[in-house]
């Protein structure tokens, strides 16, 4: 499985890093995770904001489809959200930003040991593997919708 | 705010303050331990270490800790002698800094303190982080003679003399993991075991209870009344507290060797993922 062209650019800088700099890299990310929160104005076709047994604080996941259906995310975290999690956020609201939601349901987890490094992937640091999670469920809740309104369009026009 | 003078340890806990005014002193070292692996590196106390449970403390090849001779290597790396006084603080309410402080009194160093609050303390108090990694001249720590596994450390074996024997053991997980109605913690659903429940005859003391909202452990009073009064423990007791990997129970032993001044209390780090999933080992549910 190729992984969308932004999210492969990031995976193969990662590659290439020794496990120190691996870490000072996700801690550069993590800096910019609030520069991935939603900006004075922006509106969005979908909103998932909540807290979970699978995060230590709330999550909020905002999604808006650009006129060619390409997905742009924003991603708001509690203070208590590990610091992995707020790397993986800017990674991914980066890496998927463009790609359709149907492009990202299909987007394999196996990348995140890739970029994080077998040193940091462990027991307690399991909730980098979260915020994909609800990327995806955003994505299909949108798509279910989506595919609601096109059947119920349909069968208005029948009748 | 200061310490409970009637806590039976109170030199264990410095306040935030208290390590403000003594971040430069000689003859201590700070020491950081967390459950989130990168948050030392997005800030820490000025001249602070940073001791990683996994990486440092324990030895994963035989699911143990480190033998002595890396224990006196860990010390000496960060300019630590027998002498210096470790303070430990981290995230989750001094969960990981309870538990590396024990990993410390398990290889016999005496000299040991928790800053009461923890780093969301020191934080909520607008006090500075750095990221600077400070490097101290290495020092020559003498290998220790030994671990004291036997004084404060209980293994699947001890847990269940102790069960077979109606002696104390406390469960200091949620109510839920202690009915059996979840086979994992709250929010680390990924790191379940085969079966829910509890030890035979364990007691629910969830590690909570012994904490304020602010992190800081409750008085002296409001201690004994959990363990002593509603529980029914007494010093003398030989007490066997467990969790899920240990974490949470140091944080109780904490509490009842060093701010109660319980003299026998072990801490079974094996706890329920050893129990959970090991063959015959008997469990109780309760709902």
């Amino acid at each position: 499985m190729s992984y969308p062209p932004k999210l492969e650019a990031i995976i193969g800088l990662f590659s290439g890093l020794s496990d120190p700099e691996k870490r000072e890299t996700l801690i550069a990310y993590a800096d910019q995770a609030k520069s991935q929160e939603p900006k004075e104005g922006e509106s969005f076709d979908l909103e998932d904001i909540r807290k979970d047994e699978e995060c230590t604080d709330t999550v909020a996941v905002f999604l808006r489809l650009d006129a060619q259906g390409g997905a742009h995310f924003r991603v708001t975290l509690g203070p208590q959200v590990q610091t992995l999690t707020k790397a993986m956020s800017s990674i991914l609201c980066k890496g998927l930003d463009g790609i359709s939601p149907g492009e990202i349901l299909e987007i394999p987890a196996d990348f995140v040991p890739k970029i994080v490094g077998a040193e940091l992937v462990r027991v307690r640091s399991q909730t980098v593997y979260y915020l994909l999670t609800r990327m995806k469920g955003v994505a299909k809740v949108w798509l279910q919708r989506q595919r609601t309104a096109s059947h119920q369009q349909g069968e208005a026009s029948e009748a | 705010m200061s310490i409970d003078s009637n806590y039976a340890h109170p030199e264990a806990l410095v306040t935030t303050a208290w390590v403000a005014d003594h971040l430069k002193d000689d003859g201590i070292r700070i020491i950081e331990s967390n459950e989130d692996v990168l948050l030392y590196d997005m800030g820490h106390l000025p001249g602070a270490v940073h001791i990683d449970w996994q990486r440092d403390l324990q030895d994963h090849t035989i699911r143990d800790y480190i033998q002595p001779e890396a224990f006196a290597a860990l010390c000496a790396k960060n300019g630590i002698t027998p002498e210096t006084i470790c303070i430990f603080y981290g995230d989750k309410s001094n969960w990981w800094s309870c538990y590396a402080l024990w990993v410390f009194r398990l290889f016999g160093h005496e000299k040991v303190k928790i800053m009461d609050g923890g780093r969301d303390k020191w934080i909520a108090e607008g006090r500075p982080l750095t990221r600077e990694v400070p490097h101290y001249a290495a020092t020559t720590y003498p290998v220790p003679a030994g671990r004291r596994d036997k004084e404060i450390r209980a293994f699947y074996e001890d847990a269940l003399a102790q069960s077979k024997s109606a002696l104390p053991l406390i469960d200091v997980r949620s109510p839920g993991e202690y009915k059996g109605l979840v086979t994992h913690m709250p929010e680390y659903p990924q790191e379940g075991v085969l079966r829910g429940g509890h030890i035979p005859g364990a007691r629910s003391v969830p590690w909570k209870e012994a904490v304020n909202a602010d992190a800081t452990f409750k008085s002296a009073s409001e201690l004994r009344k959990i363990y002593q009064e509603n529980l029914g423990l007494t010093p003398g007791d030989a007490i066997v507290a467990y969790c899920r990997i240990g974490e949470r129970s140091s944080h109780t032993w904490f509490v009842l060797n060093y701010l109660l001044g319980f003299g026998n209390v072990r801490n079974y780090d094996g706890s329920w993922t050893e129990w959970g999933n090991r063959v015959g080992a008997p469990i109780e549910k309760s709902v």
